[in-house]
């Protein structure tokens, strides 16, 4: 008998079908009676003081509803940690970046909303500003926050073993710096909002999400009203990426405008909005420092690294530690120092990002293959032998449970002749590799946890209530194949209410790799009590035990004699018949160390499991143009159980293509005094079909004890290695190592010139 | 700000005809959402460079973004929602769904609508063709594999029927 009829199965997802008519409703999309367009003005200066905003043009102007500046709201201050509370939703005393909120209007039209903005008289007193790390390090840097000294805005301090013995025993140590500017989510959906309260003061809120309760929150504190009346409403996203998970500004202001106009309001983003307004990825600087035995292990490690964390805090805190982590779960270490700050500057405000950190991940990866090349060493066996293994502990104190690292490497080794390519490659032409691992899930407090219930009807067909978001990766199908599966009925046979504040119980979110995990686990044991309930109801008509039961084909029957069976809809109408309860529940939370903190305490169980990957790329380099052109990408990623493996390649090709392809070759934004030269698609090259090589997909199962089914996440690894295969690739093709990424033509055509001149 | 002067058009969109009122600088995207509320088309970048809003003109694929209204009256105008017929999704549309083609969906009514223009001129394009023909279109979810492996899947079945 097979194991199982839906999961591991290719199942077509079952949200795309709308997607493909057009009928699926994204925030934009949708069409409210009497809804006003909502309109938000924005700061012209990167860093000023706010002398007077004048709104009485704009407020007499026909067609206009409402304005709002900070004086409708309370001024308190928002933040993700109680650490980081900077963020006023519209300010009151400074502007900090360009493209800042300040005021807002909702008009009947939208050429009446931006006559409207342009009526609005603020006053500013230009304050100097700093643009960049070093400027902001200054002695004599202005101060973008009084509450943060040298515009530190987070440090985090790691210390692990003895870093000097362990430098001082190493045969061979290096210390290098690598670089790069920010790069962009570019979601497919620009940012959008829709708002509207009812007569009793409830809110309806619409917006793309990476997890509705963390909206919901601080919606309801800055809105002063309870939770229960913050509706946040499912609707489909258009991408994420590891962004969209804050509260943002745009949320609170399309509410205020709603309840201050008593109609609904809409707010749609332009591109360039939602490249400077919502978030962007860090610039970094990275230092790091390695010292390796004759072998080639690692021994000990030091790593300084700051990040341009723009104007404010956001999820600061995790986006300094999760390249260092992601890296101390990939590779083993036993002395290693890491220093990590995220400094504030007059720029837009940076988050966390699906393919954070390359010039830390890029860092790490190429300066091993500089030590592997001094050693005699190819870097496929430098990180065979320094890779992570199942039960190791990391340096941070997180148990690994399932690691298929080696495993990632040696199959993308093989696949793609890494041992016939590697050195025997003619002139600018090149392979390379990188390895990473990420977490699934994150300790978030009291939102740590995922809880999910099940409904029974009388036809046997069930509605799932679960918290789980989708942003586009197929999370709505992963609960409907989980609950299907379990309860052995048709994927047809399920509704799904899911991220919805009003209904669906607390979730984490999206936007940490744990919606499989955690939300997964959640929805599989609310199944699983939903079906012990119709068992005992069988067990008492068969009269066997509960245990002897099978539930397949909507039927429940006796696993050693199938004849003996009821049909679940039966079930359920017996039960209803004896008033007993045929509803389930079901919660998971993972076991990770609440004592754990970004800052305060950065050691414990990060995550209850990790995933690991690898990717291979070989490229060939245009020594007259540096253009690169890819040949061929090997994926490989320890998934622990693939649950629908089409959807898991979807997710290696995306994150290949987002991290190698655009994050390596061509993303990255351009600035003239903190303001982005490049924020639409006409300026910032992100990848098209014609530049994507073939990409092999090799899905690596460790079934992972605690997964569901054993399934971790699903492709976050891949994404995670790639720039760093790139990297490696087109280092080797032109026979110069490079540390300063994106890798554009200008920068690998200087990097020839360098080694010409050199070699003369 | 003074109101600019509308023209009275009438649009073929889906074989029905809509008598409209639009300003001369009323682009076809606004048409379509606003007032037609056919919201399957997409706003992406609002400056023709990534494919979202493509809709088919006299089965052309045009980019409705940077299109005026008023240009395209008494052409045959297709969008998302016009492809499918009697409930039944298209073989493009299908095939889209069928081979992962298909994640955030943001993208997707424009690449469905360049797919479509694409095999209805060329049946049977090869790879090379395919990924030309879409490289008007950005998906930042995909990577394309799995979009240049259902148009793939379409002509072959095109190559098959020749």
């Amino acid at each position: 008998m097979k194991k199982f009829d839906l999961i591991g199965k290719d199942m077509k997802r079952v949200d795309t079908a709308s997607k493909a008519t057009g009928e699926a409703l994204f925030s934009g999309d949708l069409i409210l009676p009497r809804m006003l367009v909502g309109k938000v003005l924005r700061s012209p200066y990167p860093h000023a003081r706010i002398i007077s905003i004048d709104t009485s043009k704009a407020e007499k102007l026909p067609g206009v509803k409402a304005v709002i500046t900070a004086k409708d709201m309370s001024g308190d201050k928002w933040g993700v940690f109680k650490y980081t509370q900077d963020q006023q939703f519209l300010p009151t005393e400074k502007v900090r970046y360009v493209g800042e909120e300040v005021a807002a209007v909702a008009a009947v039209d939208e050429d009446t909303a931006l006559e409207a903005l342009s009526l609005i008289d603020v006053q500013y007193e230009p304050l100097p500003a700093v643009f960049t790390v070093d400027d902001a390090l200054a002695p004599n840097a202005p101060l973008i926050h009084d509450v943060y000294p040298s515009n530190i805005n987070i440090h985090v301090k790691i210390d692990v073993g003895d870093v000097e013995k362990g430098f001082s025993e190493s045969f061979l140590v290096r210390e290098d710096t690598f670089t790069a500017p920010e790069d962009s989510y570019f979601q497919g959906e620009p940012y959008a909002v829709a708002a509207q309260f009812d007569n009793a003061g409830n809110l309806e809120i619409w917006m793309p999400n990476a997890g509705p309760h963390l909206k919901a929150k601080p919606l309801s504190n800055v809105l002063k009203i309870p939770l229960n009346k913050v509706r946040v409403r499912k609707i489909t996203i258009g991408g994420a990426f590891g962004g969209r998970s804050e509260i943002a500004p745009a949320d609170v202001i399309c509410a205020f405008l709603a309840r201050k106009a008593k109609r609904p309001v809409k707010i749609i983003y332009t591109r360039e909005e939602n490249t400077v307004a919502t978030r962007q990825a860090h610039a970094m600087v990275t230092t790091i420092k390695t010292g390796v035995d004759k072998e080639g292990h690692v021994v000990a490690r030091d790593i300084t690294c700051r990040m341009d964390g723009g104007a404010y805090s956001s999820t600061g805190p995790i986006a300094v530690s999760v390249p260092f982590l992601c890296m101390e779960q990939a590779y083993r270490m036993e002395n290693i120092r890491y220093n990590g700050y995220r400094i504030l500057t007059n720029k837009p405000i940076r988050g966390m990002f699906r393919t954070h950190g390359r010039a830390f991940a890029c860092g790490v990866d190429t300066q091993l293959d500089m030590l592997g090349a001094e050693l005699g060493i190819d870097p496929l066996t430098m990180r065979l032998r320094n890779a992570r293994q199942t039960g190791d502990y990391t340096p941070t104190k997180s148990f690994v449970a399932s690691c298929g690292m080696t495993e990632t490497i040696i199959r993308t080794g093989e696949q793609s002749g890494w041992k016939e390519k590697f050195g025997k490659l003619p002139p600018f032409h090149g392979i390379g590799i990188g390895t990473n691992s990420v977490q699934t899930g994150f300790p978030m407090g009291i939102r740590g946890g995922s809880q999910a219930f099940i409904k029974l009807n009388e036809d046997g067909g069930i509605t799932v209530i679960t918290g789980i978001v989708d942003n586009g990766q197929g999370n709505d199908n992963m609960i409907v194949q989980i609950a299907a599966e379990e309860l052995g009925i048709s994927p047809d046979d399920v509704q799904l209410i899911s991220a919805d504040t009003e209904v669906t119980p607390s979730d984490p979110g999206s936007y940490s790799m744990c919606e499989t995990f955690i939300g997964g686990n959640a929805v599989r044991l609310a199944a699983q009590d939903v079906k012990m309930k119709l068992f005992k109801i069988a067990a008492g008509e068969f009269g066997v035990g509960e245990d002897e039961l099978t539930a397949r084909d909507r039927k429940i029957f006796v696993t050693s004699n199938p004849e003996k069976s009821m049909n679940i809809a039966k079930a359920v109408r017996i039960a209803l018949s004896r008033n007993e309860s045929i509803s389930g529940e079901g919660s998971y939370w993972p076991n990770v160390d609440a004592k754990r903190e970004w800052v305060k305490n950065p050691y414990g169980q990060l995550s209850e499991t990790f995933s690991f990957g690898t990717v291979i790329v070989e490229v060939k380099v245009d020594p007259e143009t540096g253009q690169v052109e890819v040949i061929e990408a090997w994926a490989a990623q320890d998934v622990g159980y693939a649950l629908n493996p089409k959807v898991i390649e979807g997710q290696f090709e995306g994150g290949f293509a987002m991290g190698g392809q655009g994050g390596m070759l061509s993303e990255f934004h351009q600035w003239h005094e903190g303001r982005v030269l490049n924020p639409t698609h006409l300026g910032y090259m992100v990848p098209l079909a014609i530049d994507m090589p073939k990409i092999n997909n090799i899905i690596v199962e460790t079934i992972d004890p605690n997964g569901p089914y054993g399934a971790k996440e699903a492709g976050m690894s891949v994404a995670m290695s790639a720039a760093q295969a790139y990297s490696g690739a087109i280092s080797n093709a032109i026979g110069v190592y490079l540390k300063d990424f994106p890798l554009t033509p200008d920068i690998i055509l200087k990097a020839i010139e360098g080694k010409g001149k050199r070699e003369q | 700000m003074k109101k600019i002067k509308g023209y009275s058009i009438t649009l073929t969109v889906n074989n029905e005809n809509y008598d409209l009122t639009a300003e001369p600088n009323r682009t076809l995207l606004e048409v379509l959402r606003d007032d037609l509320h056919l919201t399957g088309t997409k706003e992406s970048c609002g400056e023709g460079a990534c494919g979202s809003c493509t809709v088919l003109v006299d089965d052309q694929p045009v980019r409705s973004c940077l299109t005026l209204a008023v240009a395209v009256e008494g052409r045959h105008i297709t969008t998302i929602e016009g492809l499918s017929q009697g409930g039944a999704l298209h073989p493009v549309q299908d095939a889209f769904v069928a081979h992962h083609a298909i994640q955030c969906g943001f993208c997707s009514p424009g690449m469905i609508l360049t797919a479509y223009a694409l095999l209805k001129e060329n049946p049977s394009p090869t790879e090379e063709e395919i990924r030309r023909a879409i490289s008007g279109n950005v998906c930042r979810c995909t990577g394309y594999a799995k979009i240049v492996e259902a148009i793939k899947s379409l002509a072959d079945q095109g190559r098959q029927e020749r």
